[in-house]
């Protein structure tokens, strides 16, 4: 293929990939798609044709012999470039609903494909939004948030689609108040649902997107002591990953939550440090609240971070779990900084505490990479 | 027209009735001394009605129940009726007679499943009160199989699940049951309990796995100490070929180091590691015996046998079992040969003999006075070996 004119090749696929066009001819033209998405100016070369974006998503979404697989995942790598949002959604507005529906349908084979574009697509606001509002569609019975959560939380929901993404995707759409509105009402069951996820061995994905939700729901202080209560116990979910089989005294171990009692020899703590990291940023969350560190230290937190810090081997989260303990040992604030998310922090500390986040993002982002991306197909 | 013509009838009938009392007392009242009896005979104003009606005894009531439960009338009906039926007995708390009426009502298998859904789950609550959990959870079942969404079944099949501890069960239900209604107060207070009780028993069987592990340890530790030794032990039946022994040998020792013997004393390790035996001495002489709950392998015999020949036992006729004059022996029951012990050995000692074996843990000895007749007697006939 020649490279000199990389716009009329990529215009020349076009009717190959047309509905109704023959599906070996299809299966082609999605299979170079798919490779040109696997680099940066292949991407970008694709963001620029709008039609061929649209026949893409049609494809993603049409039924056998449609190569409907090869085009979302087009799609995944596409939306792991924020840059491509735009041109995304321009072309095609219907995106989020049409692969919403995809994702959320039990028959659905490719519906991890699908959740994992909304994954990417909904870690920016805009997309995120209109990924909302596709949930808030009037939908008989269920609404949409809660056939999300409990696609995510029911085992064999799609008997041929995992569906680990849909975790990253809650987790995006808690960054919305509504969501975690819905995620947190005492009228219903549904954080609950999401806690055991907290220890799903086959997915570190899955266990990211709902150790991330339960951080975003963390934020909402008012709802601690509901939190760190009976109704919910979230506590003994988000230290159970943490601890190893540690070999307590029977006097300490009578003090931890019984979840955490007599754990045999073989317990294994989570794998993934930037997940350890966030179930302690969750803990130290719970800790905001004079109530929600007497809670959190009764039920024996201590005792386990205490253990994850002898052991564990990342210096980043080591220092997040010191700065957790800290909290639970040290004494309790002066009067005015009891909730220490409502603060009042001065305007100068403010600036150097918002340097200093963005720096630590910066970093982050670096770190983690631009998202979850599918594996292109090289051209044969 | 008609209804004027009626009226005068009645009119008529009523006065020439009513004049009839001018000469006449009227016969139909109740009996001075007996009215309140007859009082509770009438249907309307029994305050408790009989469990079986007789006829002849009370004709109004069998007349109203024929009328009730009259067969000419549809199932649906008749069905209804038993549910009302049904439905009275449980306010009363009487569940036993309100499964009755349940069954009786299904019994007509109307044409009506939401009607016999609700047989069905009436039933089940009664059984549940009953403490019959299997029956309602069948009955819910059945319930559930003629109207799937019926909430009502799913919070009583929930429940009865939660007390028949099948908290997995119990947590699927009450989902199941969200999903009709995912604001079902009962629902989601159940699925709190059946989840935290869930995780409850799953700590106890830890708990429970943990302890046994424990257990099974320091047993393989013993074994492990006493094979250190050189200690040989032999089963309830001495003389087995070594082969056979050693395998059924280590299952044995492990079963009766992990439950206490009869006495209740069991062989044990201190922090040094060393361990402490029960020993059983035998007095042939009288038929006595003296159990030493823990003597450890390093004491001597002549260190216990001061202390529990201190004093001369009430069994010591002749007053002559003092320390210094007690010998010690052992037998091997295999040659059927004495070996005779002195006094101031260990017990570690003792057991390391070549021809010494532990039988069922706890090691036997022989105590008798040497330079009594009876020793000389007991050990006429005998092979006797000196220990060093």
């Amino acid at each position: 293929m020649s490279e000199t004119s990389p716009k009329a090749e990529a215009a020349k696929l076009l009717p190959f990939l047309t509905l109704g066009e023959r599906a070996d001819l299809q299966a082609a033209a999605a299979q170079h798609v798919l490779a040109l998405t696997g680099s940066g100016p292949g991407r970008t070369l694709l963001a620029g044709q709008a039609a061929l974006l649209r026949a893409l998503v049609e494809l993603a979404v049409a039924p056998p012999p449609a190569p409907a697989r090869d085009a979302a995942r087009a799609l995944v790598n596409l939306a792991a470039d924020p840059g491509l949002h735009k041109p995304l959604l321009e072309a095609e507005s219907g995106l989020p609903v049409r692969l919403l529906g995809c994702a959320l349908d039990p028959q659905w084979p490719w519906a991890e494909e699908a959740a994992a574009v909304l994954a990417n697509l909904s870690r920016e606001p805009v997309p995120c939004a209109a990924l909302i509002e596709a949930l808030a569609a009037p939908e008989p019975g269920e609404s949409g948030l809660e056939r999300l959560v409990r696609a995510l939380c029911t085992p064999g929901y799609n008997a041929r689609a995992p569906l680990h993404y849909l975790g990253p995707v809650l987790s995006n759409l808690s960054q919305r108040p509504a969501t975690r509105a819905f995620l947190l009402d005492r009228n219903r069951c549904v954080v609950q649902r999401l806690l055991p996820l907290t220890q799903y061995p086959d997915s570190s994905v899955r266990r990211g997107g709902v150790v991330g939700t339960l951080r975003n729901c963390c934020f909402e202080h008012r709802h601690h002591e509901w939190l760190l209560g009976p109704e919910v116990d979230i506590l003994p979910f988000l230290l159970l990953p943490l601890a190893g089989p540690e070999d307590f005294s029977e006097e300490e171990m009578e003090r931890l939550p019984v979840d955490l009692q007599y754990l045999p020899p073989d317990k294994q703590r989570e794998p993934d440090a930037d997940i350890r990291k966030m179930l302690i940023e969750t803990i130290m969350l719970l800790t905001a609240t004079a109530p929600g560190r007497k809670q959190v230290r009764d039920q024996g937190a201590y005792l386990i971070l205490r253990e994850l810090h002898s052991w564990e081997p990342e210096p980043d989260v080591q220092v997040t779990c010191e700065k957790l303990i800290q909290v639970l040992i040290g004494d309790e604030p002066e009067r005015g900084l009891e909730n220490l998310l409502e603060v009042q922090v001065p305007e100068e500390v403010e600036r150097q505490l918002q340097q200093q986040d963005h720096q630590e993002r910066e970093q982050q982002e670096l770190e983690l990479g631009p998202g979850p991306q599918a594996e292109g197909a090289s051209p044969t | 027209m008609e209804q004027q013509e009626l009226g005068a009838t009645f009119d008529d009938g009523m006065d020439s009735f009513l004049e009839k009392f001018q000469s006449q007392p009227y016969r139909g009242g109740f009996h001075e001394s007996q009215w309140e009896e007859e009082f509770e005979k009438i249907p309307l104003f029994m305050k408790n009605s009989p469990s079986e009606i007789d006829p002849l005894e009370n004709p109004d009531l069998a007349c109203l129940q024929s009328i009730i439960f009259d067969e000419e009338r549809s199932p649906e009906d008749q069905a209804r009726t038993y549910k009302d039926e049904g439905n009275d007995f449980f306010k009363e708390k009487d569940y036993k007679k309100a499964v009755t009426s349940y069954t009786e009502g299904l019994k007509k298998k109307c044409a009506d499943p939401d009607l016999n859904a609700v047989l069905y789950t009436n039933r089940a609550a009664a059984q549940y009160y009953l403490g019959n959990f299997r029956s309602s959870l069948n009955d819910v079942m059945a319930a559930r199989k003629l109207k799937p969404c019926h909430l009502k079944a799913i919070i009583r099949g929930a429940s009865c699940h939660l007390e028949l501890k099948n908290y997995v069960e119990a947590v699927n239900w009450c989902d199941e049951g969200l999903q009709i209604d995912a604001t079902e107060k009962k629902l989601l207070d159940l699925r709190a309990k059946a989840d935290k009780l869930k995780r409850t028993e799953q700590r106890d069987i830890r708990k429970a796995k943990l302890k046994e592990k424990k257990k099974q340890d320091q047993n393989e530790a013993l074994l492990q100490a006493i094979k250190a030794r050189n200690i040989k032990l032999v089963a309830e039946a001495p003389g087995e070929d070594e082969d056979s022994a050693s395998e059924g040998l280590s299952e044995l020792v492990l079963y009766g180091l992990s439950s206490e013997n009869p006495c209740g004393t069991r062989l044990s390790v201190d922090d040094q590691g060393r361990l402490s035996w029960p020993v059983l001495f035998l007095y042939p002489e009288y038929a006595q015996s003296d159990l030493v709950s823990a003597f450890h392998e390093d004491s001597r015999f002549i260190d216990h046998l001061m202390v529990m020949f201190g004093e001369t036992p009430s069994w010591d006729l002749e007053q002559k079992y003092c320390p210094d004059n007690l010998e010690v022996y052992f037998e091997d029951e295999d040659r059927a040969e004495l070996y005779c012990v002195p006094p101031s050995s260990t017990l570690l000692q003792v057991l390391q003999h070549p021809r010494y074996f532990v039988k069922a843990l706890i090691p036997t000895f022989l105590v008798c006075v040497g330079s009594s007749g009876f020793c000389r007697n007991y050990l006429r006939g005998k092979k006797v070996h000196q220990v060093k």
